[in-house]
């Protein structure tokens, strides 16, 4: 008898979304989570706005957790790992760890969303002094800041005259050996200078950019109105020296534009660092076989190529960052069309046995 | 910031410029360029990239990175990126100064993010302007001649390679006469044996190693110049030369280990003689010292009452990955304190000497407005340091002179690690 049930893996924004579109079509699903509660990246790191109209990212959790906590059709559980699957679509036997106990599960079919992490800029080649100036942060961790409206020099406490964003910190890089672009880190440089502005309206804010990728709404929601309104200035050419000065920062680039060096003084530096599989991305694809890319996310593309959620292997689909830098748009883009394959696979099973 | 800094900036940069009631603001050279661009080519970039070991230089995305980061920028107008920008525009660069200000330290590769390699660029690029004739400054020439015809870029007849022993006032066995295996050879290498500072570093480093009963021997008049900056310069068959015959001198002896003066002989014995055939355990000799860090504080008793700062070398730390080893040793010196420069470790400042700018400092003084030693003595000297401790043979000399020629004689000393540990060990 196949079962019916679909696997959520990942209780983040992608999960959330494919446990309620999965459930809003009918189906059962069983939501596993690692951490002991649902909310994934957005919720561990305080995120503070989203870039879509500067919505509270915590109210958009919430929602989601409401969503699938309420849902007849969900079953959530957290404190749980997947440590073992072998079986074939319809027929998964899946094991689930919770704390000291383990139980097998039968599902029909699979959907990965274990999503990313932020690039640790300790492994920075830059040597931008991430772990030995305390006023040099990471966009994580500025929006803890902005989202308790505490913007300030962790040094001394106080709020910072000047600030500098340096992108593609941990992207675009073949030396890291992240070659790709994380393709989030304009846009959220970008939202979070507007915030800077906003609660501190007498401070400068820089970002260093080697291309402003601001795509689609970004371009006039964000990017016009940082420049326009915020005075937000953004200068073509990455900081790639940070030097302490008395207890502030200079911070030397190139203005590419000008042809001229660049020796800036500043009190906060914010690294736009980007996206990396998470290291239960990295496990789970171990654990369910399905091939991931040289950078280990999960490779997505399916027979076709283009099928963002198909992985390698049948029945399994992928959602979110787990396959790829993603924004909450796509995220939410994949996480219903794996909820459609997904319900698909179980259906087109259950059809041919009635036939 | 030291004062000296700033006002070589403000000359340099500055935002408005009114001579004679004509505004002439911006960069001094901007003026006489073409100022508009004609036309995109991508000819010369595809022209260098198909020399072999030139290929990356096709890779870079103009991020700028490389720009700030670099020495000659620093004091000039400098950069991969801007070698790219002017290779797109049309510039053949490789025909003027541009190709000689390099010195291959590779903080520029450090931070590329597509590993665009300098390094390799080059040498690459150099060899064509050498074989070609064309655009090869003549005191390098000189120096690469020298080193073709006596086995070192000064010009010194190889016998005296060795006269030095002599002043030591201690042991220092030479292979060719006592024909013994010993457990390290140490390489002494052009400069320690032939330059009057290189010299007390050598008879320095001697009793240190006498004081802790090191097993060893040198080569002597038999050595050559192991060739690295003379490759980095350009010139591959004279270092292929150099190789060959160094290894066939080495082969005559027995001996475990190598010790070298040289951090540029360091990165040639380990990366490249072992493509010639040379396999060889080779050691800087702050890496041996540091072994015997226990047995040196008993030995140094007498304080120093200096404040020092230390300058890495290019090939001893971001070429070979050393930077602990020469501040352990400091640490242990007596009555010493000890200050980092404001560029220090991976973003250590270049000293000028590496890639051949050893023989290029009445050449690229055209185009900077002062020499790479200059502006780390600077640095130096801003930390509120007296002494300014080396691990190079190159830097001595230079630093000395920088020292002079920025006026500030008698504020900073340079020293060879190996003298202040002599000093502390009052030997």
């Amino acid at each position: 008898m196949a079962s019916e049930t679909v696997l959520v893996i990942g209780g983040g924004p992608a999960g959330m979304e494919a446990a309620r579109s999965v459930a809003d079509l009918g189906y059962p699903v069983l939501l596993v989570e690692r951490r002991d509660r649902l909310g994934g990246r957005p919720e561990e790191e305080h995120y503070a706005k989203l870039t879509h109209h500067f919505r509270e990212a915590e109210d958009m959790i919430r929602e989601l957790v409401e969503a699938v906590t309420t849902h007849s059709n969900v079953t959530v559980m957290t404190s749980s790992e997947v440590v073992g699957c072998e079986g074939e679509p319809g027929n998964f036997r899946v094991k689930i760890r919770n704390g000291a106990s383990a139980e097998e599960v039968t599902v029909g079919s699979i959907i990965v969303a274990t999503g990313f992490q932020h690039f640790d800029p300790g492994r920075e080649t830059q040597m931008y002094n991430y772990y030995t100036f305390p006023d040099v942060i990471t966009i994580a961790d500025l929006e803890g800041m902005l989202k308790a409206h505490q913007v300030v020099r962790p040094s001394n406490g106080q709020p910072p005259e000047r600030v500098a964003f340096i992108q593609c910190v941990g992207s675009r890089d073949r030396q890291i050996g992240n070659e790709f672009c994380s393709k989030v880190c304009c846009g959220i440089a970008s939202k979070q200078a507007i915030e800077v502005k906003q609660q501190l309206p007498d401070s400068r804010v820089f970002i260093f950019y080697i291309d402003m990728r601001m795509y689609g709404y970004w371009e006039n929601e964000i990017y016009w109105p940082a420049q326009e309104e915020y005075k937000v200035n953004y200068v073509k050419g990455i900081v790639s020296e940070i030097l302490p000065k008395g207890d502030r920062l200079l911070i030397r680039g190139e203005d590419t534009t000008m042809g001229r060096p660049m020796e800036v003084t500043v009190d906060l530096v914010v690294l736009s660092v980007g996206m990396e599989p998470s290291e239960g991305t990295r496990k789970i694809a171990k654990i369910l076989d399905i091939r991931q890319n040289k950078y280990g996310y999960i490779e997505a593309g399916g027979p076709t190529g283009v099928d963002p959620v198909a992985t390698s292997r049948p029945g399994i689909f992928v959602a979110g960052a787990a396959s790829g830098p993603a924004d909450l748009d796509d995220t939410f883009a994949t996480a219903g069309l794996a909820a459609a394959r997904a319900v698909a696979t179980v259906r087109r099973l259950q059809l041919a046995k009635a036939a | 910031m030291d004062a000296g800094l700033d006002k070589v900036q403000a000359i340099w940069e500055k935002e408005t410029a009114v001579v004679e009631g004509m505004d002439i603001s911006g960069p001094w050279n901007r003026m006489f360029e073409q100022r508009v661009i004609w036309e995109y080519t991508p000819d010369l970039i595809d022209q260098i990239a198909s020399i072999e070991g030139a290929e990356s230089f096709a890779w870079c995305y103009q991020c700028a990175k490389c720009v700030p980061v670099c020495p000659v920028d620093v004091v000039g107008d400098y950069g991969p990126r801007k070698l790219y920008r002017k290779s797109q525009t049309g510039i053949d660069w490789t025909q003027g100064p541009d190709l000689w200000l390099c010195t291959t330290c590779a903080n520029c590769l450090r931070v590329c993010p597509k590993l665009v390699d300098m390094v390799q660029i080059m040498p690459a690029l150099r060899e064509q302007a050498l074989l070609s004739g064309n655009n090869v400054p003549a005191e390098l020439q000189e120096a690469l001649e020298n080193t073709f015809r006596y086995g070192n870029p000064l010009g010194q007849p190889p016998r005296k390679r060795d006269a030095w022993v002599k002043k030591a006032g201690v042991p220092v066995p030479l292979l060719y006469k006592e024909k013994r295996p010993v457990e390290w050879l140490w390489w002494v290498e052009c400069y320690p044996s032939y330059h009057p500072r290189g010299i007390d570093a050598s008879i320095a480093l001697a009793k240190i190693f006498n004081a802790l009963a090191i097993d060893f021997g040198i080569l002597g008049r038999e050595e050559k110049c192991a060739g690295d900056s003379q490759r980095l310069a350009g010139e591959k068959g004279l270092f292929e030369m150099l190789a060959e015959q160094n290894i066939a001198t080495l082969s005559k002896y027995e001996f475990e280990r190598m010790v070298v003066t040289d951090p540029h002989a360091l990165n040639a014995f380990r990366k490249y003689y072992p493509k010639y055939g040379g396999e060889y355990e080779v050691w800087h000799y702050t890496q041996l010292l540091v072994q015997h860090l226990d047995r040196l504080r008993e030995l140094m008793t007498q304080p120093l009452n200096r404040k020092v700062t230390f300058h890495d070398p290019c090939y001893l730390g971001r070429h070979n990955g050393e930077y602990e080893a020469p501040r352990q040793l400091i640490q242990a010196l007596p009555g010493v304190e000890f200050v980092e420069m404001w560029r220090c470790r991976e973003n250590g400042y270049c000293c000028g000497g590496g890639g051949g700018g050893m023989w290029l400092d009445g050449y690229v003084v055209n185009y900077q407005r002062r020499r790479l030693s200059e502006q780390r003595v600077l640095e130096a000297i801003a930390t509120g340091a007296d002494t300014l401790v080396v691990v190079c043979p190159y830097e001595v000399s230079r630093f000395e002179d920088a020292v002079k020629s920025t006026g500030n004689e008698g504020k900073l000393e340079v020293k060879d690690i190996a003298e202040l540990i002599a000093e502390a060990m009052g030997v």
